[in-house]
């Protein structure tokens, strides 16, 4: 699924990343790392397995798109330092020819010594082109920006006839901002509320379907 | 041989100008004799004494000095299910042992005793403590905790009958299979109100003990008299088809409340007691400051100075819930109201029996209807009661949840051996059938966090010394101590007045949606909402009218099969024409209005109603089986129908049918046709039924806040942890992705299992229904039946459609502004 921004044109992709071709960018927005760990280190048994899907994915997304630089719009980690950060580092140090960059979110705490280590760069806020990358949503954005941000994890609910309704995951463009969906497991979601003419893109098991016809 | 302890009792009795009921003298015998069991005695009957007397008389004649023994040690452990009621007891308590001439202390042990206290109680134990099923656990919990109880005599269980239905019956199991081990003279006794399963009552509180040991069942030959009067209105148009409420009665409770000089008026929700109390006010301005409100989110200082009031007469009336079931008797109590279908017969026995208590007397329970054929369900009490019957209270099995936490208990306490631990629980009716493997499981699960460990995993919980499993990490201890209240799951928040004053809890979903400025009505007061801070909603007075009312989870009872059964019977009395009840006669005009529309069924009919309306189609079945087996068997056709096609359905159900509603037509010939109420592969279907819902998930709420894994906080102390908060969702989803054997999360299904879809009850229903002639009829309007049923909100969904095909016939919700 495509979309285009300020003439941008952009890949949407099921497993919750934005791929945005002619600069070979791939975006990702809170991944939260190691945030099992943390659990089971505070005596909250969470099946470990479950960190490995963060990778596996992120390993697909890599072969689809050959990026050249991985963006991730902040909460790459979950709090402070845990040894899954040592499991992440191996992948960042596998690609070395791909740039990993973190647009700082709140939950990334841990001391920039860290991130170097790994030979990962660090932004407050990032510009490329007529994007401003952050991790919280900005509240004012300048003529002719564009905002995406993380920090939300975004879903949105879908009614239909019969009572039927679902909230699902994904990506929400506004007029001057857009929000990506949450792309680490266990990491929980919410509810937004779509104005009209806003584009809003739901991720269906391994598809994305565009459900903002101006209805 | 001994002293003729028994005289001693009967001199105080007399010396206070009673006489012991023969049951009272039955049950002192039997403990003197040194056996176990279960005294079945009502409220108000001198239960107490029962087993508190024996209790006294065994010290007195084991002991020649009993006169001048000072402290003896903890001799007797009293656990009640509320609070409000240790008070009590602690009374009946301090004049015997006064009486008797006992140097005994009595002492309460509850979440509000304070910590001054409890520290005195750990250096001198008092020789009666009166305690909770959880505080009993945080006893255990204490360092060198076996010292405390060592010289135990007695345990008693008050009102079992109400523990036995909950976890916290669990909890009691287990503290008694510890306590058996520590204090080998130990006496097993309960207090428990009639219900169906006495034997099995008994057999859950006894455990082993029930096969090993001597026990007696006393049984109380004390009656009330019970008789129902249904407030009608005067003409039934006035009667709402559905609803909760019953305000159109208002007037006529008023009229009732002024000519008595007492009254309970029993809602089955918070929420509508909340409006009641509002509404009686607002109609009757000159009641306020003579009418209360009561129930059980309303802050204990609160409860308890509603409480005095009512003890000392002060009060015309008192709104509440089944806060006010339970225990202690309130004198002047005359009156009482029923508010909304009893749903059981016990506990409407139980309430109905807070008025009348002159011997002999008749207690009279008014019954207020919410909607017309909420009528029924009096004129079915009435037969229950004539009829004698009575409901089973389930006692639960298997809950891995509680034993996590126990298991968890003892590894912050002084540690546990396993072998000895599961020889122990295995004596205990709920834990009886684990399996060492998954007994190993739960050792597993609580020292390595469920996976083998790992080089670089850091998961710490209990750790192994030598062979004992302990807690060592004072945060971990500390956070778990804070967590055994939490029996149940729901997220709430605390109301507090700015300037500190703690009101109550009210769920987090009903905050939610408030902004500050916000009014609400709580604890029957306008209140506005300052701000949420941490888990606290703090709040000033407000003269501005209110809006919200909060709405707490899990108010709803379903209708007992007992009671589903006398429905059945006294709605096939007015096919028949035969009916005599006041309510049926009032209610001709509506079975003649569901007669002109549908078809009124009698006992050997099977009503279908088939419709189409701007929602969309709609399918309605009226098995008259109670809510519980109505979402379960409104599953299992979905699930059934929707073999047949790719259809999604929502269910919606009370406590006489269920509705399928779809957005496509619904195949209900071919359903027919295909026996989807057939009994064939019944327990496959279930499943299948329980795995296309979100029951199991439900269920998981609970399951996750009881073993720990998500912790709330406790009142007055919100978690600093705020990085450890997850949703029990989020749990239920990992382990289904990555653990499908995890036993907490085939806790949840069994749990659906045993109280949603039983399998027997279901079968018999539809075994029952198999008998019956299926009628289906295509009705214009919505019939009397189908409309309570189709306006209610709370809806299970089930799909075998493809996602992406249902979602192209839905549309995107937008801001409301727009």
């Amino acid at each position: 699924m495509e979309t285009e921004i300020l003439g941008e044109r952009l890949e949407l992709w099921p497993q919750k990343a934005v791929s945005w071709p002619e600069r070979e960018i791939l975006l990702l927005a809170d991944l939260h790392v190691g945030k099992i760990n943390h659990f089971r280190r505070s005596g909250i048994p969470l099946p470990v397995k479950a960190n490995d899907r963060n990778v596996e994915v992120l390993l697909e997304l890599v072969e689809a798109t050959k990026p050249k630089r991985i963006i991730c719009l902040g909460d790459l980690f979950h709090s402070h330092y845990n040894p899954e950060w040592e499991v992440f580092g191996e992948v960042v140090k596998h690609f070395r020819h791909i740039s990993f960059e973190l647009v700082l979110g709140n939950h990334d705490i841990m001391s920039d010594i860290q991130y170097s280590r790994k030979g990962i760069q660090l932004h407050d806020e990032l510009r490329i082109g007529p994007f401003i990358f952050t991790h919280h949503p900005l509240e004012e954005i300048e003529e002719g920006a564009y905002n995406l941000a993380g920090h939300i994890h975004p879903g949105v609910n879908l009614r239909g006839k019969g009572r039927q309704s679902v909230t699902l995951p994904c990506f929400y463009f506004g007029a001057q901002s857009g929000l990506l969906p949450a792309f680490g497991m266990f990491t929980g979601m919410a509810r937004i509320y779509p104005r009209k003419n806003d584009k809003v893109f739901i991720i269906l098991e391994n598809k994305i379907m565009e459900v903002s016809t101006t209805s | 041989m001994a002293p003729d302890v028994i005289k001693i009792g009967k001199d105080w009795f007399s010396a206070r100008g009673w006489k012991a009921f023969p049951f009272q003298l039955e049950a002192w015998q039997a403990f003197l004799d040194g056996r176990h069991g279960l005294v079945n005695a009502p409220t108000g009957s001198g239960k107490t004494y029962s087993l508190l007397m024996p209790a006294l008389l065994e010290f007195i004649r084991d002991n020649p000095d009993y006169k001048t023994k000072k402290n003896n040690g903890l001799q007797i452990i009293w656990i009640t299910p509320i609070r409000a009621l240790s008070k009590e007891i602690e009374l009946s308590g301090n004049r015997v042992i006064e009486g008797l001439g006992l140097p005994w202390k009595v002492g309460v042990r509850s979440g509000d005793t304070s910590l001054k206290e409890r520290a005195r109680q750990k250096e001198k134990p008092p020789e009666l403590l009166i305690t909770t099923p959880e505080s009993l656990h945080l006893l255990m919990a204490q360092k060198e905790y076996p010292d405390f109880f060592k010289s135990l005599r007695a345990v008693v269980a008050d009102e079992w009958h109400e523990l036995m239905g909950s976890k916290r019956g669990v909890q009691v199991e287990l503290a008694l299979s510890r306590l058996k081990t520590i204090s080998p003279h130990l006496k097993v006794w309960g207090i428990s109100a009639t219900i169906g399963n006495m034997d099995q009552a008994l057999e859950a509180l006894l455990g082993n003990y029930y096969h090993e040991k001597d026990y007696a069942v006393v049984r109380s030959d004390i009656e009330k008299k019970v008789e129902v009067v249904s407030v009608l209105p005067d003409t039934l148009d006035t009667l709402p088809w559905a609803g909760h409420l019953g305000i159109q009665l208002l007037q006529k409770v008023i009229d009732i409340v002024k000519g008595s000089s007492t009254t309970l008026i029993f809602t089955n929700t918070r929420s509508f007691a909340e409006i009641w109390y509002h509404r009686m006010l607002d109609a009757a301005p000159e009641l306020s400051g003579l009418i209360a409100m009561h129930h059980g989110s309303i802050s204990q200082e609160l409860r308890n100075w509603v409480e005095e009031q009512l003890h000392e007469g002060k009060l015309k009336a008192v709104v509440c819930t089944s806060s006010l079931d339970l225990g202690v008797d309130f004198r002047p109590v005359e009156t009482v109201i029923q508010v909304g279908g009893p749903k059981g017969v016990a506990r409407f026995l139980q309430r109905a029996g807070r008025s009348g208590h002159q011997p002999g007397a008749v207690s009279r329970i008014y019954f207020v209807p919410t909607h017309s054929l909420e009528l029924m369900e009096a004129a079915a009490i009435r037969e229950a009661i004539t009829q004698k019957i009575v409901e089973d209270r389930l006692p639960y099995i298997r809950s891995f949840d509680v034993l996590i936490q126990y298991l968890t208990t003892l590894s912050v306490s002084d540690g546990f051996y396993p072998d000895q631990i599961f020889a122990e629980i295995k004596t205990t009716f709920c834990y009886n059938s684990v399996s060492e493997d998954e007994w190993n499981w739960l050792l597993n699960f609580i020292t390595t966090g469920g996976d083998s460990l790992q080089a670089y995993d850091e998961y710490r919980k209990v750790g192994i010394h030598e062979g004992l499993y302990k807690i060592e990490n004072r945060t971990l201890a500390m956070r778990h101590r804070l967590s055994i209240g939490t029996i149940v799951g729901d997220s709430s928040l605390f109301v507090r007045f700015v300037s500190g004053k703690y009101l109550g809890t009210v769920e987090e979903y009903f905050i939610s949606r408030l902004n500050p400025g916000d009014v609400f009505w709580f604890a029957g007061r306008n209140l506005e909402l300052v701000r949420i801070k941490e888990m606290e909603a703090q709040v000033r007075k407000s003269s501005k009218k209110s809006g919200a009312v909060p709405s707490w989870q899990g108010g709803r009872m379903p209708l007992s099969s007992q009671m589903s059964e006398m429905i059945r019977l006294k709605l096939d009395e007015v096919v028949r024409g035969v009916e005599k009840d006041d309510e049926l006669v009032f209610l001709r005009p509506l079975f003649a209005l569901q007669q002109e529309r549908s078809h009124l069924p009698s006992k050997s009919e099977f009503l279908i109603e088939y419709f189409k309306s701007t929602e969309g189609y709609h399918v309605l079945m009226y098995p008259f089986e109670g809510r519980f087996v109505h979402e379960g068997m409104g599953a299992l056709v979905a699930y059934r129908i929707a073999q047949i096609q790719p259809i999604t359905f929502s269910i919606a159900m009370n406590d006489y049918g269920f509705e399928l509603l779809s957005d496509q037509p619904i195949p209900i010939d071919e359903a027919i046709e295909t026996n989807v109420l057939g009994v064939e592969n019944l327990l496959k279907d279930i499943q299948a039924s329980i795995n296309s819902t979100e029951m199991a998930r439900r269920k998981f709420r609970d399951i996750a806040a009881i073993s720990g894994l998500v912790f709330k906080g406790y009142p007055g102390k919100p978690i600093k942890d705020r990085y450890l908060q997850s949703s029990s969702q989020l749990f239920f989803n990992v382990f289904h992705d990555y653990e499908a054997h995890n036993l907490l999360l085939q806790q949840a299904y069994e749990e659906v299992m045993d109280f949603q879809l039983e399998e027997a009850r279901l079968r018999r229903a539809l075994e029952r229904i198999a008998q019956q002639k299926i009628i289906i009829t295509h009705p214009d309007k919505p019939t009397p039946f189908a409309f309570p049923i189709m306006v209610d909100r709370t809806r299970e969904k089930l799909t075998s459609e493809k996602l992406e095909d249902r979602v192209k016939r839905m549309a995107l919700q937008f801001d409301s502004l727009d």
